[in-house]
């Protein structure tokens, strides 16, 4: 159980996260649901200890994530790329906090030979990532993640830039990630999408957190509908499964 | 080391015959350096009096070697390994590959410091040039890093700062000239790069320097690469991006105010080497920096025989030489560059 208490974040003069306190439960996905500037990327930044804040975040009552002793694992929206990094290579830094800088084990090896063939990535290993496309990009930073055999992975917007095809495409490979036990945290802008795959949803606003609880009951909270201004329709497909669709303005 | 075949087609990430092969050509190239010029050295003279045998150099010859040939070749290679090491690393931090040792001011500070020495020619400072050339790269870049303040967060505001601070100082330098038109001469040849110099003590002290400087950076050569990703990434991969760039930023501005104070500005060297090592391997990782700091001091050691021989007996200034190979280069990586991106 990750436990967040009291998480502020101030930049300059803003603070962009206010006294934030949830619970986070272990070998669930959890997502950050908001508009922009809610402050989901800074959430995923303190759990990652990148961004200084106060307060506390604290895996089985003890303060981890601003020492990075957890190996945790960060998949951004935006990566910077590379120039003149192999595929392998790429995935391969994945291991780095494992085996040490620039070492690669046996293990290592094996590893990443079976991840990229499980993300279907074999076969490009010897290209630059440089000339890989949206999609293809995407799977190798899953694939590094994977590799990196981490307690908890953080996604920021997994699936945004990319068509349909390769959203179900990396969905189901965050899929993979959770039958590996792992803890997951992604933002999302797409809440019918998070409803869809997330156990969980945290909904922000302006830097705090609106509603937080398991799928099912954030979406059909009337909470939800006033977040959002009263600007959209929930409905309920025949399996089950909510959908959220704006309303059409008269 | 496994072949490239093996193991489910990982090819490795850097090979190190590349950098044995470049121990080579950096013992081939200095045997050319020690050997050639106006009075030519026969090599097997050279080993001879080396273990003491008889048939090896005359007396005349051995001064020649010792007080001349061997210092200027050692201050060249070093002076070489320091530049193209400290322009990879820059090129890393900044993200920037036309990312060259003198961009935080160091070269422009150096200037400065220089010119004083030979300008305050009634204080006799000309003997301090080097020190003086040392101090004002050092504080250049000091500067350069105290305006910036925000360092941290974005490395570009660094390098504009080092671009303020360079037109800065050497505004003040070309002032300095103007009141003193006599000391254009030493300034001008100065700022093209000289290795005649060259001698046992700066050769001694430069080397502490520039050693102290490239361990450093080949210990963190293989976490550079970290720097290639955002910093989220670098973090969640065990780095601390911030502290990694201050260590790498601090140890390169050593190595290059060492190689500005020992030799002037002697350009291109840590722009055309990286690029050169990077584009034979195709590899830019930063693995390679031994071998990049091997390559650029073959390079320099190189370019200074060129120097030292092409207009026998008199001399090229050495910078002439390297932006002469470099500039056509450049374009070429340029052009390249461009049709891979295409």
């Amino acid at each position: 159980m990750i436990n967040v208490e009291d998480l502020t974040v101030r930049l300059g003069t803003k603070t962009v996260l206010k006294d934030i306190s949830v619970e986070i439960e272990d070998g669930k996905w959890t997502c950050l649901v908001g508009p922009n500037g809610a402050g989901k990327t800074t959430f995923l930044k303190a759990l990652l200890g990148s961004q200084p804040y106060s307060g506390s975040i604290t895996d089985n009552n003890i303060e981890v994530f601003r020492n990075h002793d957890r190996n945790v694992a960060f998949v951004p929206q935006h990566p910077q790329i590379p120039t003149g990094m192999s595929v392998s290579e790429y995935v391969m830094l994945g291991r780095s906090k494992r085996d040490g800088w620039g070492n690669e084990s046996a293990t290592s090896r094996s590893l990443v030979a079976e991840i990229l063939k499980l993300t279907g990535l074999f076969g490009m290993q010897n290209q630059f990532v440089s000339q890989l496309s949206g999609g293809e990009m995407q799977r190798a930073l899953i694939a590094r993640a994977l590799v990196q055999e981490p307690t908890l992975i953080l996604l920021d917007e997994p699936t945004s830039a990319l068509d349909l095809h390769h959203q179900i495409a990396v969905l189901n490979n965050i899929e993979l990630l959770k039958e590996r036990g792992v803890t997951i945290i992604s933002t999302m802008h797409d809440i019918t999408l998070a409803a869809m795959y997330a156990e969980n949803i945290i909904v922000m606003q302006e830097g705090a957190v609106l509603l937080n609880g398991s799928s099912q009951s954030v979406i059909h909270s009337p909470e939800l509908k006033s977040a959002f201004e009263n600007r959209i329709n929930v409905y309920t497909l025949e399996s089950g499964r909510p959908v959220i669709v704006a309303k059409k303005e008269a | 080391m496994k072949s490239a075949s093996n193991e489910g087609g990982l090819s490795p990430i850097w090979n190190w015959k590349i950098t044995a092969l470049s121990f080579a050509l950096l013992f081939f190239v200095g045997i050319l350096a020690i050997s050639f010029g106006p009075v030519s050295l026969d090599f097997s003279k050279i080993i001879k009096s080396l273990f003491g045998l008889p048939g090896g150099l005359t007396g005349q010859e051995r001064t020649l070697l010792i007080d001349l040939r061997l210092p200027r070749a050692l201050l060249a290679a070093l002076v070489g390994a320091a530049l193209a090491t400290s322009g990879a690393v820059y090129q890393t931090v900044f993200r920037n590959p036309l990312a060259d040792p003198y961009l935080l001011g160091a070269a422009a500070g150096a200037g400065l410091g220089a010119t004083i020495a030979i300008t305050s020619a009634g204080a006799d400072l000309y003997s301090l040039l080097p020190i003086f050339s040392f101090f004002g790269a050092i504080l250049a870049v000091l500067t350069s890093f105290f305006i910036s303040g925000k360092f941290f967060a974005e490395p570009n505001s660094l390098l504009l700062s080092g671009i303020a601070v360079g037109s800065f100082a050497t505004a003040v330098q070309t002032y300095l000239q103007q009141r003193n038109s006599s000391s254009l001469r030493p300034v001008y040849s100065w700022i093209l790069g000289e290795l005649t110099v060259a001698n046992w003590q700066i050769v001694t002290w430069s080397s502490i320097y520039i050693f102290i400087a490239l361990i450093i950076l080949i210990t963190v050569s293989k976490q550079l690469d970290g720097l290639m990703l955002t910093d989220e990434e670098a973090y969640s991969l065990g780095i601390n991006p911030n502290k990694l760039r201050v260590i790498a930023v601090v140890a390169a501005t050593l190595a290059t105010a060492t190689a500005v104070s020992a030799s002037g500005l002697i350009g291109f060297v840590g722009i055309v080497v990286p690029h050169l090592v990077r584009g034979i391997t195709h590899r830019v990782t930063n693995r390679g920096l031994l071998t990049i700091a091997l390559v650029g001091a073959s390079f320099l050691v190189l370019a200074d025989l060129g120097a030292r021989t092409l207009l026998s007996p008199a001399e090229l200034p050495i910078g002439v030489i390297t932006a002469f190979v470099g500039a056509p280069f450049f374009l070429v990586v340029l052009r390249k560059k461009r049709l891979v991106n295409q």
